[in-house]
């Protein structure tokens, strides 16, 4: 009997994914464990391995598309088996190529305002659209399968293309759904800036932007951002566009710190806590800090209030292939330096390898981003709003201090703490900076507490 | 309508009789020996050479036709070969006496006449004249291939004859050499340097072109008669009536001015070879028995009509000479009934079931040359040798020319491969001659004397006032006075210049467009013709292939279809089928009715327009009516003004600061933004620019939709420029006229659109017409010409669906199929 394939919801809070790369074709074999497809959120990227074995009967979409979580991608099965019960609706007929150039939204990279839908609910594959429409929205960049065609006939006409630009590039089909009759806009936070039913939860008051038609040269080569960049080139921006934030530069003596690890990783090896890094105590220090007197820090700072968090969910920035990611270590001050520890390791394997999930890059109440390694002595950490703080980790240099009249060398470790001064003002973050240094240089203290 | 002259009805209902004077049939019948006194020995060999040489190239034609070779050359021509065989002594006899200020205007039979008309100018034009003639004619094209081969070098006379028999079977041919570069062929062939005029392929189309032509001699004082030559058949043709009666018509003698005031110096003469096609004209198609008698029906003169036997050259010469003479005196038209008979069929694939062999046989006996060599020889002009010698050198001549005229390299056909527009550029002169000769033109009074020019002085030349307020319509200078002002001021300047149609002068035209022309214009450059449109449209053809501008006003534009002959195949075509020789500055000034029903309200500028060689305008406001009729009357090509008779009065509203006083033109083929806006485009012809122009303002009052309406002015030439820069911007049009729309030109103009905007396009162009039906009374006018809300409905409906816009008409696709499949 055939099985079909669907494509898996990576987390609560995605409704479609994109399909990345097909490693098997319609009619080959398949076996358990092989590899389908790649497909991706704008977050990260997974790999679908076959649960059954038998011939790839059918597949319903192509490398572009963007497809809903638990719709049918394909069909294993017995040669010859009829696959069209499967066959889910929106996916295209037997010529997916056809289909295939209509694909996935030439996105607007600022969120757009929506009205809701007088637009099209669903992603039609058989358009008509009158020759100026279809090149008014090649322009503007947004996929007509969206625009609902007021003219004769259902024609999609200029008006359409225009009113479907100004209200955003579209809604995922859920969105529509549950947003339809509301006149509320909303800010499209989706794939591609397509809004979901999660931004149907806070209208934003005003539309925002219009897709920059792109340029073209010979002198230089155009790559098409990656969502992952897109989102980071968003939020960035926005961070830096909607705050005020400024970094306070530090250093403390990590002598401390450094005896620590070293005792650590001399300890016996069935304690498993030779991996400790000087990164995971400061994530501890950190955790251990946060709530004693700082929690305008461990906050985000929305449009009318502040929102103090009443658990350090720590985000960690990690680098990957892809770019920056940040997973969140929920409730990190209830958590031991070892469990800290191992939790960043697996976050951050998980983003490098692609399979992070999605409810884990959200929510975070703080973030420490660590560029030491890379011998920055220190740096300006962008806000990742709305969050109030964020505190850059940086190397070691070794410094002279008079200790009892005597020049001593120490290893000194430099720290960034970058804060909203909206939220925060200098005093209370040099305090937060000082009672953090403190707690680091006297390390087996705090891990007494 | 002449207020002179009285309409009494004591005289009027007094009882007589019309009483006719006897017509001469075949009443010569003189011997050689009487006309030796007349003719010498040479002027004798000359008419049996003449003769001679007509026979043996028609049938050298019909050797070709019917076995593809002469005389041992092979050659097939395609072309029609209409031979005049057995009718040499007409053609001969006619041409005798004729120089090249004499025009003839033959049929489709007429090679006969061409060279008989040719030989006859070469006997008379001297060395000098003839070797100009030549040598400027296309650029000697025609007379290098045929210089240094005459047999008599250095005999210009001998050489003329080869360039003569070369250009006419070279245009047979289809070949550039010839005399109309192939375009013309067989049936057109002419060569107006000897006064030669086209020979026309339409039954009797030349009757009313000749008496164009022989107006234009009359009018402008020129020497020379014109000669008319038809088929009997053509009788059966009501143009050839109409030219028979209007140049004969009362005013010429009773009310044109002296020096004008003579009959018109034309022979209609009808070579009577007693069939049409196979129409047997006397015993079945016809009922005049005798065809001369027809001239006594026409006017007292009985037009001087007579039958003449064809079959005896110096007969026809004799009776030339009588008819040349009261030409000359008291003026014509004079009717001829030339007797003749062709020996073979209408054309080569033609079997004669019509006729029997014993018919054919007996008029063989009477064969043209054999009877004038044998009396000639009996009155001992010369001996059979001579006439034997005379023929074989014929032959060799023949055979010369043949050669030339086949062979690819020194006769080559157009090479549209190598210069793809030659035919293209042949279509209109695109002249600009501001007056068609150089003297002082004939007229009544100074200009600003003239009652109209005064009162137009004192009109206001713009639509509105200082306020924006209207101008009441006796204040403001109108549709029709832009028109005037045109039209005189060319009056005082071409002295060719002429207007004529129905009613044009003492009413003024039915629109009053000439009111005040009556005061400048002596009668012999403007006047009122009969009702006969086929001899208005044909005899403007006439009078301008001889040189002279003409306005002819068709009264209604519906009437075209009374001279559609006139319009669309010799007025459209003649500059073209001549080689650019002919220039055609004819104006057809013709009016589209309202409130006058079916047969007086159609707009039928597509069907003009549909029309190779024509260009069609269609002025709608003051300014343009006086640039665009500037333009077309300073033009060398011929234009069809249409005018909309619900617009005669209108005030200018766009042209900032009104109608200018002084010269201006408005290019033809340039369409013109009347409103500019930027959602949808709105392309006019005609009158129907008011309705958009409403329509316009009901978008964007309403819905808040900017329209942009463009006047089309022209529908040939027309530049398409302007309009997809609109459709470009605005991504949306609708065409309307009051044409009717299946076949309307807007849909060509639509196709083109698309074809050229479709990038652009957010719907497609949308036409808008009247309805495929019969004009119906005026009170129902708003069901059969687009309006206002018929405009917003196709927009609603087609292109840009208007939020709250309740649709009156039908648009929808099902309704457009629906009247289609009925033909409605």
């Amino acid at each position: 009997m055939a099985t079909p394939v669907i494509m898996p919801r990576q987390g609560q809070s995605v409704e479609s994914c994109i399909i990345g790369k097909w490693h098997k074709q319609k009619g080959d074999q398949v076996n358990v464990g092989d590899m389908l497809f790649t497909y991706e959120t704008d977050k990260a990227t997974f790999d679908e391995e076959a649960t059954v074995a038998g011939t790839l009967l059918e597949i319903f979409f192509e490398e572009g598309d963007d497809v809903e979580c638990l719709l049918n991608v394909c069909v294993i099965g017995e040669e010859g088996e009829d696959v069209s019960a499967f066959r889910p609706e929106g996916a295209a007929d037997e010529a997916p190529a056809e289909a295939a150039k209509e694909e996935a939204p030439q996105a607007a990279a600022a969120p757009a305002a929506v009205a809701a839908p007088a637009l099209s609910n669903t992603a039609k594959e058989n358009v008509f659209i009158s020759p100026r429409a279809k090149n008014h929205a090649e322009k503007l960049g947004v996929d007509v399968r969206f625009a609902e065609g007021s003219g004769p006939n259902g024609r999609i006409i200029e008006r359409d293309v225009e009113a479907l630009a100004q209200s955003g590039v579209a809604f995922t089909k859920a969105a529509a759904a549950a947003a339809a009759g509301s006149t509320d806009q909303f800010e499209g936070t989706g794939i591609g800036g397509r809004v979901t039913t999660g931004d149907l939860k806070k209208p934003v008051a005003q539309a925002v932007s219009e897709a920059m038609a792109a340029e073209e040269g010979v002198a230089y080569t155009d790559t098409p951002l990656t969502n992952i960049r897109k989102v980071i080139s968003k939020s960035m921006h926005n961070s830096l566009s909607t705050t005020a934030q400024l970094t306070l530069n530090t250093s403390f003596d990590a002598t401390e710190i450094m005896a620590y690890r070293k005792k650590l990783k001399n300890s016996a090896e069935k304690l498993g806590l030779g991996n400790i890094t000087l990164n995971d105590i400061v994530l501890y220090a950190v955790s251990r800090t946060l709530l004693n007197g700082h929690e305008d820090l461990n906050a985000h700072m929305l449009d009318d209030k502040m929102r103090r968090f009443n658990h350090v969910n720590l985000g960690v920035a990690v680098d990957t292939p892809r770019g920056l990611m940040v997973p969140t270590i929920f409730c990190s001050e209830l958590k031991s330096l070892a469990e800290i520890s191992a939790e960043t390791k697996d976050l951050a394997g998980a983003c490098q390898g692609g399979t992070i999930s999605p409810d884990l890059l959200t929510g975070g109440s703080f973030t420490v981003t660590n560029l030491g390694s890379f011998g920055i002595e220190s740096f300006t950490p962008v806000l990742n709003a709305p969050q109030t703080g964020i505190l850059g980790v940086d190397t070691i240099v070794q410094r002279a201090k008079e200790v009892d009249g005597e020049i001593k060398y120490y290893p000194a470790m430099g720290l960034s703490l970058t804060f909203d001064h909206r939220a925060v003002d200098g005093a209370p973050a040099a305090k937060f900076l000082k009672d953090l240094k403190n707690n680091l240089e006297n390390f087996s203290v705090l891990l007494a507490k | 309508m002449p207020k002179s002259q009285f309409m009494d009805p004591d005289v009027l209902r007094q009882p007589g009789f019309v009483e006719f004077e006897p017509i001469p049939v075949n009443q010569y019948n003189k011997t050689i020996k009487e006309e030796s006194k007349n003719f010498s020995k040479e002027d004798f060999m000359r008419i049996y050479r003449d003769m001679a040489i007509i026979r043996e190239f028609e049938q050298m034609l019909l050797d070709i036709k019917t076995k593809s070779e002469y005389q041992g050359i092979a050659y097939n021509n395609p072309g029609p070969a209409h031979l005049s065989l057995g009718q040499e002594a007409s053609a001969v006899g006619q041409a005798y006496l004729l120089d090249k200020n004499d025009y003839i205007f033959g049929s489709h039979r007429s090679h006969g006449e061409i060279l008989a008309k040719g030989l006859s100018c070469i006997h008379k034009l001297d060395d000098k004249e003839l070797l100009t003639d030549m040598e400027t004619f296309f650029d000697g094209a025609t007379y290098k291939v045929v210089e240094g081969k005459e047999k008599d070098k250095g005999n210009v006379k001998d050489l003329a004859i080869d360039f003569l028999l070369y250009g006419a079977l070279a245009e047979i041919f289809a070949r550039e050499t010839g005399f109309n570069k192939g375009l013309g062929g067989s049936m057109h062939a002419f060569f107006t340097p000897f006064g030669i005029y086209p020979n026309n392929a339409i039954v009797g189309g030349s009757a009313t072109i000749a008496m164009g032509a022989s107006m234009f001699k009359r009018i402008n004082g020129k020497p020379g008669i014109v000669v008319s030559n038809v088929g009997d058949a053509s009788m059966g043709r009501g143009p050839v009536w109409e030219a028979l009666n209007m140049g004969s018509m009362d005013q010429i003698t009773q009310l044109w001015e002296e020096g004008h005031n003579k009959g018109l110096p034309i022979i209609f003469n009808f070579f009577n070879n007693l069939y049409g096609m196979g129409g047997q004209t006397v015993g079945e198609t016809m009922a005049y028995n005798i065809l001369a008698r027809v001239g006594a029906g026409v006017s007292p003169t009985q037009l001087h009509a007579e039958r003449v036997d064809g079959y005896n050259p110096l007969a026809v010469i004799d009776a030339m000479r009588r008819k040349i003479d009261i030409l000359n005196n008291q003026g014509g038209p004079v009717l001829m009934d030339t007797l003749t008979y062709r020996m073979t069929g209408h054309s080569p694939s033609d079997a004669s079931t019509y006729r029997t062999k014993e018919e054919v046989d007996k008029w063989a006996e009477h064969d043209v040359l054999v009877n004038f060599e044998k009396k000639l020889v009996e009155a001992k002009v010369a001996k059979s040798d001579d006439f034997a010698a005379m023929r074989e050198d014929i032959r060799e001549r023949m055979m010369k020319i043949v050669k030339l005229a086949i062979d690819d390299e020194v006769s080559p056909r157009m090479d549209l491969g190598k210069n793809p527009n030659i035919i293209a550029d042949l279509m209109f002169s695109n002249q600009k001659i501001a007056k068609m000769e150089d003297r002082t033109p004939d007229v009544l009074i100074p200009k600003e004397e003239n009652p109209r020019v005064q009162k137009i002085a004192k009109k206001e030349r713009f639509g509105f006032d200082k306020n924006g307020k209207p101008v009441s319509k006796n204040k403001v200078y109108q549709l029709r006075d832009g028109l005037f002002e045109a039209i005189i001021d060319k009056f005082y300047e071409d002295p060719t210049l002429v207007a004529y149609g129905e009613d044009n002068r003492d009413w003024g035209g039915a629109y009053a467009v000439y009111q005040g022309l009556t005061e400048s214009l002596p009668y012999h450059r403007f006047f009122n013709s009969p009702i006969s449109e086929s001899a208005i449209a044909g005899s403007a053809v006439g009078y301008a292939m001889s040189g002279g501008r003409v306005i002819a006003e068709i009264m209604y534009c519906d009437f075209i279809g009374c001279c559609g002959d006139e319009i669309f195949n010799q007025l459209a075509k003649w500059q073209s089928m001549s080689a650019g020789v002919l220039k055609m500055p004819v104006i057809i000034r013709v009016s589209v009715g309202s409130k006058y029903g079916a047969q007086h309200s159609q707009d039928w500028t597509s069907m003009c327009a549909h029309v190779p060689g024509l260009k069609v305008v269609f002025p709608v406001t003051p300014y343009d009516a006086k640039g665009i009729m500037n333009s077309a009357l300073n033009g060398t090509d011929p234009v069809i003004v249409f005018e909309s008779q619900r617009i005669y009065d209108v005030g200018e509203q766009f042209h900032e600061g009104g109608v200018p006083e002084g010269y201006y033109e408005v290019e033809i083929g340039e369409p013109d933004i009347k409103k500019e806006g930027k959602d949808v485009t709105i392309l006019t012809i005609g009158a129907t620019l008011y309705r958009a122009l409403d329509a316009a303002k009901e978008l964007e009052e309403k819905y808040g939709i900017s329209a942009e309406v463009i006047d089309a002015r022209t529908i040939v030439p027309f530049n398409y420029e302007k309009v997809l820069e609109s459709v470009k911007k605005t991504g949306r049009i609708v065409l309307a006229s009051d044409a009717c729309t299946r076949g309307s030109a807007l849909n060509t103009i639509a196709q083109n659109i698309t074809e050229m905007a479709f990038d652009y396009l957010d719907a497609p162009p949308v036409v808008v017409g009247a309805q495929n039906w019969i004009t119906p009374c005026y009170e129902l006018d708003a069901e059969f010409f687009p309006q206002k809300e018929w405009i917003i409905d196709a927009i609603h409906e087609k292109i840009l669906p208007l939020p709250g816009h309740v649709a009156k008409t039908n648009f929808t696709e099902t309704e457009q199929i629906r009247k289609n499949k009925l033909g409605v």
